[in-house]
C-alpha cells in the first residue's frame, strides 16, 4: 500500500468519475455538472466556470484520495472492495450533505430552501440526494463514487 | 363581502408572499390558501377548495363589520381595516423575509392587529390542515405556545396580547379586544424537515418592518416612463410574488384548481412553469429594467430544460424537475361546488410547437441585452432550432392546450418560423453556431405553408388552423412577435378580425369552437391585454389606451386579475392571480408607451 498507488487511483478514479457524470448528462439522465456548480462560486461565465470546476473537481479528487488512503492506512487494509465501501459511503456524504447543504450555504449564486425576494440565485439547489437534478442522478453518483472508491483502492494497493 | 356557501368570491382575494411561497386573504380578514413551504408543496390552509375540510386562519371582529383594504405603497404587505358600530382597527399581514441579524423561521405569516379609534373585539380561528385536508392535523400545546403538526410539516402558533387559545374541534381559536392605541401581534412559524424557529413578538416586528421596506426599494428599480404605471408597478409586484426565489422559475398562478367556469370541472393546478410564459416574462423584466431577474430567469430556463433538450418540455415544476403527473383529490369538493380538485398538470405530455418560437424569442432577447451567449448554452440552442426545423410539420395541441385531436395549429406554425427567424438572428450575430442556411430554408417553407394554408381571404385574417375556418386570440401573438410587421395588411386584417368576432366589449375569448373539454369558460383576460398590444404595435394608439382604460377598470380593488371573467357579471374565474395576465398588461403599458414616442417623435 502506498500513498502514490492512492494518489495515481485518485487522478483515474476522478477521470472515470467525471466522464460517468458527463455520459449520463449527454444521455439526459441528469442535469448535474459538477464543474460547473464548482466553478459558478467564483464566476458567473459559463465557459470559465467550467474550465476552473474542472481544475477543482480534479484536485478534490485527489484530496480524496488522500482521506482514502489514510482510512487504509488506520485499518491496515486496501483494495477494490473495501475502496468501493469507502466510495459509497463518500456519495452518501456528497449527496446527503456536501452537496445538498454545504455548497448551497457557500455558494454565492446557488438559491438555498431559504432563498427569498430578497435574493436571485442563478443556480438551483441540488436538493436531498442531488434529485433536484433528475431523479436518476442519486444512482449516477453512486455508481459513481463506488467506482472513484474501488479505483483508488485497487491502486492503493497493487501499486507499490 | 358576502360568502357564498362559505366561499369568498375570487375578486375579493388578496395575495401576500416573501418568494417562496405565498397565501390568499380573503377581503374579510381569511387567510383560506397557503401551502407550506414552498409554492407548490401541499397546502395547510385550502378552504379556497373546500370549505368545510380545507382549512384556514380567520381573524375577524366580532360583530357586524364593513372592511376597506390596500396594499402599502409599491409593496406586497396588505392592510385591511374593519370598521365596526364600536371603532375600527387595522390588520396588517405579510409573509415576512429573511432576517439576516437573528435566525428566522423557515417560513412565517405575520398578522398585526392595531387599534385605530374607539374598541374591536376580534375573534381568531386558526385551522391548520397539511397535505390538502388528507393527512391528520395534530395540535398540541408546549411550553405556553400551540404546536400545529403532521409528519415532518409543523406550524408554531406564535400570540402577543391576542389571547391564549382553546382547542376546539380541531382549531385553536379565541378572541382579543383593542382599544385606540392598543396592538397584538399573530405569527405562524412554519417548518418542514427541521425544528421550528419560535419568534417572539420583537423578532417577528423587526421582520415585518424590513419587509415593508424591502418591496417599495425593489420596485424602486423599475425603469418605466408613460402611462398606467400605477397598474404596471402592481403587476410587476405579482411577478415577483411568482417568483420562486430559490431557483428563479416563475409560476403561472400560486393556486391550483380555481375553477374557469362556477360548476364546472376545467380547473388546473397552475403551481408550475410554463416554458410558453418565457419570452413574455422576459421581455417584461428586460424592458423595464430587472436585469437581475432576466437573468436568473434565464439560467433556469436553460439548466431547467436540459433534461429534455432539445425537446421541450411544455411545463416544468418549479424546482427543474420534469415530474408533474396529475391527480385528483376527491376528498376536497372544489371551489362552490366545482370538482374536481386536480393537482399536477396533464398538459406536460402535451406537444405545443408554439413553446419553441417564444422560447427562441426569449434567449434572442436575452443575447442581445446581454451580447453573449457562452459556448454550451449556444450549441443547446442550435440543437433546438434543429429539432424546429425537422418537427414543425407535426400537428400539436395548440397553445391554449387543447385536449382533443391535434391539428396543424397556424399559431403553432408561426412561432416555429419565429423560433427559426431568432436562431438565423442569433446565429448571424454569432452567439450560436451558424446553421442559418438550413433554418431560413425551413422558416421561408414555413410561412409559405402558413400564408397560404392559415390565411382566410374572405375574413381577410388567419385563422385557427387550415382545418378549422375560425378565429383564435392567439393569432394576436402574431403581431407581437413580428410574423409580418405589426402594420402590414395580414396583421392589422387579423386584428380587425379578432375585433369583430371574439371581442364583447372589453372582453375577448379565446376561441368560439370546441376544445374538447365539457363546459363553458370565460373570457380569458390575457387576449384582451393582446388585443392592447397589438393594436399599439399596429398603430391604432387610440384604441389601445381605450382598451387598456377599460380592462384596468376590471382589476379588483387591489389591482389583481384572474385568469379569466365572467362577461356577464364581472366575476373573476380560473386560477389567481395570473401571471401571464399581468404579463400582458405589463408588456400592452409598454408597447403603448412605445408606440406614443413614436406618434410624438
Amino acid at each position: 500500500m502506498t500513498i502514490w498507488g492512492a494518489l495515481a487511483g485518485g487522478v483515474v478514479g476522478t477521470i472515470v468519475l467525471t466522464s460517468a457524470l458527463r455520459l449520463a448528462q449527454e444521455l439526459g439522465w441528469t442535469r448535474m455538472d459538477i464543474p460547473l456548480l464548482l466553478g459558478t462560486a467564483f464566476t458567473d461565465r459559463r465557459g470559465r466556470a467550467s474550465v476552473l470546476g474542472y481544475v477543482l473537481h480534479f484536485s478534490n479528487g485527489i484530496v480524496f484520495a488522500l482521506g482514502y488512503y489514510a482510512i487504509f492506512r488506520a485499518v491496515s487494509h486496501a483494495g477494490w472492495w473495501f475502496g468501493g465501501v469507502l466510495g459509497l459511503v463518500h456519495a452518501g456524504l456528497a449527496g446527503g450533505a456536501l452537496m445538498t447543504v454545504l455548497l448551497p450555504a457557500v455558494h454565492p449564486r446557488m438559491g438555498t430552501p431559504w432563498s427569498d425576494a430578497e435574493e436571485t440565485p442563478l443556480l438551483e439547489s441540488p436538493g436531498f440526494l442531488l434529485m433536484n437534478y433528475g431523479r436518476r442522478t442519486v444512482v449516477w453518483t453512486l455508481l459513481a463514487h463506488v467506482a472513484y472508491g474501488a479505483i483508488v483502492g485497487g491502486f492503493a494497493a497493487q501499486l507499490g | 363581502m358576502e360568502r357564498i356557501d362559505g366561499y369568498a368570491p375570487i375578486r375579493e382575494y388578496a395575495l401576500i408572499g416573501d418568494g417562496r411561497t405565498s397565501a390568499l386573504v380573503a377581503r374579510d380578514g381569511s387567510v383560506d390558501w397557503l401551502c407550506l413551504p414552498n409554492v407548490d408543496s401541499p397546502s395547510v390552509f385550502a378552504r379556497v377548495l373546500d370549505a368545510e375540510r380545507g382549512g384556514s386562519f380567520r381573524l375577524e371582529p366580532l360583530k357586524r363589520f364593513e372592511s376597506a383594504r390596500r396594499y402599502l405603497e409599491n409593496s406586497n404587505v396588505l392592510e385591511t381595516t374593519f370598521t365596526t358600530a364600536t371603532g375600527r382597527v387595522r390588520v396588517t399581514d405579510a409573509m415576512t423575509l429573511t432576517d439576516i441579524e437573528r435566525i428566522s423561521p423557515m417560513r412565517e405569516l405575520v398578522r398585526k392587529v392595531e387599534g385605530l379609534s374607539g374598541t374591536v373585539a376580534l375573534r381568531w380561528a386558526f385551522e391548520p390542515r397539511f397535505g390538502y385536508g388528507r393527512v391528520e392535523t395534530r395540535i398540541e400545546r408546549r411550553a405556553g405556545r400551540w404546536f400545529a403538526h403532521a409528519g415532518a410539516d409543523a406550524i408554531a402558533l406564535g400570540l402577543c396580547d391576542a389571547g391564549e387559545g382553546a382547542l376546539e374541534n380541531g382549531a385553536v381559536t379565541g378572541e382579543l379586544r383593542l382599544g385606540e392605541g392598543q396592538s397584538a401581534l399573530i405569527s405562524l412559524a412554519g417548518a418542514t424537515k427541521e425544528p421550528a424557529v419560535i419568534p417572539g413578538r420583537e423578532d417577528s416586528e423587526r421582520r415585518l418592518e424590513r419587509t415593508v421596506r424591502f418591496w417599495p426599494e425593489w420596485a424602486g428599480r423599475m425603469e418605466y416612463d408613460g402611462s398606467w404605471s400605477e397598474q404596471v408597478t402592481r403587476s410587476v409586484l405579482v411577478l415577483k410574488l411568482l417568483t420562486f426565489a430559490p431557483s428563479g422559475a416563475i409560476v403561472a398562478a400560486p393556486t391550483a384548481s380555481l375553477p374557469e367556469w362556477i360548476g364546472g370541472s376545467r380547473n388546473w393546478d397552475y403551481r408550475f412553469t410554463w416554458l410558453r410564459d418565457a419570452s413574455w416574462t422576459l421581455d417584461a423584466m428586460l424592458r423595464l429594467g430587472f436585469r437581475d431577474e432576466a437573468h436568473a430567469f434565464f439560467w433556469w430556463l436553460m439548466h431547467a430544460s436540459r433534461l429534455t433538450q432539445p425537446r421541450l418540455q411544455v411545463l416544468y415544476r418549479i424546482d427543474g424537475s420534469v415530474d408533474t403527473q396529475e391527480h385528483e383529490l376527491p376528498e376536497l369538493s372544489g371551489y362552490r361546488g366545482s370538482p374536481p380538485v386536480r393537482i399536477g398538470n396533464g398538459a406536460r405530455d402535451q406537444l405545443q410547437l408554439d413553446v419553441y418560437g417564444t422560447v427562441l424569442e426569449a434567449i434572442w432577447l436575452y443575447g442581445m441585452e446581454v451580447g453573449r451567449l457562452d459556448g454550451d448554452t449556444g450549441k443547446e440552442v442550435a440543437r433546438i432550432a434543429d429539432y424546429v426545423a425537422d418537427h414543425w410539420r407535426d400537428h400539436d395541441n395548440g397553445i391554449w392546450e387543447v385536449r382533443g385531436k391535434p391539428t396543424a395549429y397556424t399559431q403553432s406554425k408561426a412561432l416555429c418560423w419565429v423560433a427559426l427567424d431568432r436562431a438565423c438572428a442569433l446565429a448571424e450575430a454569432g452567439l450560436i453556431p451558424n446553421r442559418s442556411e438550413r433554418w431560413r430554408d425551413g422558416a421561408d417553407e414555413l410561412q409559405a405553408f402558413v400564408d397560404a394554408e392559415g390565411w382566410d381571404e374572405q375574413r381577410r385574417s388567419y385563422v385557427r388552423a387550415p382545418d378549422l375556418r375560425e378565429l383564435d386570440a392567439s393569432l394576436l401573438t402574431l403581431v407581437m412577435l413580428g410574423y409580418h410587421h405589426p402594420r402590414s395588411d395580414r396583421m392589422r386584417g387579423t386584428v380587425a378580425a379578432v375585433e369583430r368576432e371574439l371581442r364583447e366589449g372589453p372582453y375577448v375569448y379565446r376561441y368560439r369552437g370546441e376544445d374538447g373539454l365539457d363546459g363553458d369558460e370565460g373570457a380569458f383576460l390575457t387576449c384582451s391585454f393582446w388585443l392592447v398590444d397589438a393594436y399599439a404595435r399596429s398603430g391604432r394608439v387610440d384604441d389601445a389606451n381605450e382598451l387598456m382604460a377599460e380592462l384596468v377598470g376590471l382589476a379588483n380593488d387591489v389591482g389583481l386579475y384572474s385568469e379569466e371573467v365572467d362577461p356577464r357579471t364581472g366575476e373573476f374565474l380560473g386560477n389567481f392571480p395570473q401571471g401571464l395576465t399581468h404579463l400582458a398588461l405589463v408588456n400592452a403599458a409598454v408597447s403603448i408607451a412605445d408606440a406614443e414616442r413614436e406618434r410624438a417623435a
